[in-house]
């Protein structure tokens, strides 16, 4: 039966995308849009698909610069957390920073580094970074502060020394939490990246939606947006399939699966 | 009997100025090793907060407690301690929580595998071992628990209402399990409870504690023969010390 509902539930919404789709291909053709504004979704593949080898090459460069950004937010967010986390001086120091800086929009940021580092990689690479860092931090702080009072006395009562507590107890207590930050920043990534192009690059999906949007090209804009999509999807399935992996017990996984 | 834990003037005031809230004592009293004692009151007379206090896990505020002669100063690691809201830790099955106690302390589980099948049995969960605790009802959880907090085989036992999420059926089998292994082993245990009966029933002492601020009103000796089977409990004398101990309630217009 709940194989039945999925099924159903799973056809209900795929019934709907495809209708989206008909929906936006008719439209455009009944009510006559100008190619220049809006183009039918079978043009866009069509153009796309002969515009690939630079879609490609784009995707890889903006996917780079959204992963690696990624990946360094996670390596120093982690430990800074959990510095943040376990020492009080840093916790009434560095952290209301922090929480100060969060309230600032990153992207803000974003022509500063182009003009302080020009248009290479690693401008983009810092202001994903920006992007990712906070969500990341934040969580994995909250993470490692709220271990339930009773885990805490157990703990305690076992005589178990701090490392031993933290390896058994605290890290694992710990993921389901800073996943939360994990996944927000993955859906943040490519937001990060696309904008920093924008602003200043010779190459990448942002640099080419904007000189496409520019010369009136719509279809290949909306081509643009889609590998920039995809580049978020599988960053968040990588991080989604993570989490699978490492937490399976949890419930956030656990509902998913059934 | 030689006293094993002793309470001389402890009090716990939480939080200070206005908004303190006076939980518990001042009280004073000894408990002795190899007994089994509840400590029957009301909810929010401080029964877990002097449970913990002996555990070391909480400081008094006033008065000293001291534990097989020594002074507790901080946490107890030679007792095996039941919260009152279970520790199973969902990452783990229950066998891997039990384990969890051991590893938490150094030991290896598999030189005590055969202690905690045993534990185990002891409890009927056997056949439940490789599930996690989002797979067991409340009761079960409960169970898992107690294997958990007497798995590195404590000569005193510290439980915070362990039969409380239980049904009246297998709180009555669980009791009885837990007599027999107290009369076998004779370890101390201190027993909080709300139900009148189960501390009757299973204690060689109840302490009966005053609503909040929580004051030892009566310790009451409960000269029946062990185990207190259906037989004993229906017997005039075990009634005797269920209504003596209704009427100090009924005094404090808690029941
Ligand atoms: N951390 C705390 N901060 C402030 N007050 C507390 C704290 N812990 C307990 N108290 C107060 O101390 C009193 C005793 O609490 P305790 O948990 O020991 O009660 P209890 O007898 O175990 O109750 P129950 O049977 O409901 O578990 C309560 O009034 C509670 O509000
Ligand atoms: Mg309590």
């Amino acid at each position: 039966m709940r194989m039945w509902n999925t099924v159903v539930h799973s056809w209900m919404f795929i019934a709907f995308f495809i209708g989206f789709f008909l929906f936006w291909e008719y439209a455009v053709i009944w009510f006559d849009v100008p190619r220049y504004i809006l183009t039918p979704p079978s043009v866009i593949v069509q153009k796309g698909a002969a515009d690939l080898d630079r879609l490609l090459y784009y995707t890889y460069v903006t996917g780079l610069e959204t992963v690696l950004g990624y990946v360094v937010a996670i390596v120093l967010a982690l430990p800074i957390g959990l510095a943040i986390a376990f020492s009080s001086v840093l916790r009434r120091t560095i952290y209301p920073f922090l929480v100060c800086i969060e309230m600032v929009p990153k992207i803000a940021f974003a022509p500063l580094f182009i003009s302080w580092l020009g248009f290479g990689l690693l401008p983009k690479v810092i202001i994903v970074f920006l992007v990712c860092f906070f969500p990341i931090v934040l969580n994995a702080i909250l993470a490692f502060n709220s271990l339930s009072e009773e885990l805490t006395r157990f703990a305690r009562s076992t005589g178990a020394g701090a490392w031993r507590t933290f390896v058994k107890i605290r890290l694992p207590a710990a993921l389901p939490q800073c996943f939360v930050g994990f996944k927000y920043a993955a859906i943040n990534a490519t937001v990060g990246a696309a904008i920093a192009e924008f602003i200043g690059s010779d190459e990448g999906l942002g640099f080419y939606i904007q000189i496409v949007t520019g010369n009136m090209r719509p279809d290949l804009a909306f081509a643009g947006i889609f590998f920039l999509t995809l580049i978020g999807l599988c960053l968040f399935g990588v991080v989604t399939l993570a989490e699978r992996l490492l937490i399976p017990w949890h419930i956030s996984v656990r509902r998913k699966s059934h | 009997m030689p006293t094993l834990i002793e309470l001389s003037g402890v009090k716990k005031v939480f939080g200070s100025g206005p908004e303190a809230v006076h939980a518990f004592g001042p009280v004073d009293m000894t408990i002795e090793d190899g007994e089994f004692i509840s400590l029957l009151g009301p909810s929010g007379c401080g029964k877990s907060t002097l449970m913990l206090m002996i555990a070391g896990l909480l400081d008094t505020t006033e008065g000293a407690i001291t534990l097989a002669g020594r002074r507790v100063a901080g946490p107890q690691t030679d007792i095996g301690i039941m919260f009152q809201d279970n520790t199973l830790v969902p990452w783990r099955t229950v066998r891997g929580n039990i384990d969890l106690q051991l590893e938490m302390r150094g030991i290896d589980p598999a030189e005590r595998a055969a202690d905690v099948e045993e534990l185990l049995r002891s409890v009927h969960l056997e056949d439940f071992q490789a599930r996690y605790p989002h797979e067991l009802s409340g009761g079960m959880q409960q169970r898992a628990a107690f294997c958990q907090a007497m798995v590195h085989r404590p000569k005193t036992m510290l439980l915070d209402e362990p039969l409380g999420k239980l049904d009246a059926m297998t709180r009555e089998n669980i009791r009885s399990d837990l007599q027999a292994l107290w009369m076998q082993k004779r370890p101390t245990v201190v027993f909080v409870t709300h139900s009148i009966e189960e501390a009757i029933q299973l204690s060689s002492r109840v302490a009966v504690i005053t609503p909040r601020p929580g004051r030892i009103e009566r310790i009451i000796d409960i000269d029946l023969p062990f185990p207190r089977d259906f037989e004993v409990k229906s017997s005039a004398a075990f009634i005797g010390h269920v209504r003596e101990t209704q009427e100090i309630f009924r005094n404090y217009g808690v029941i």
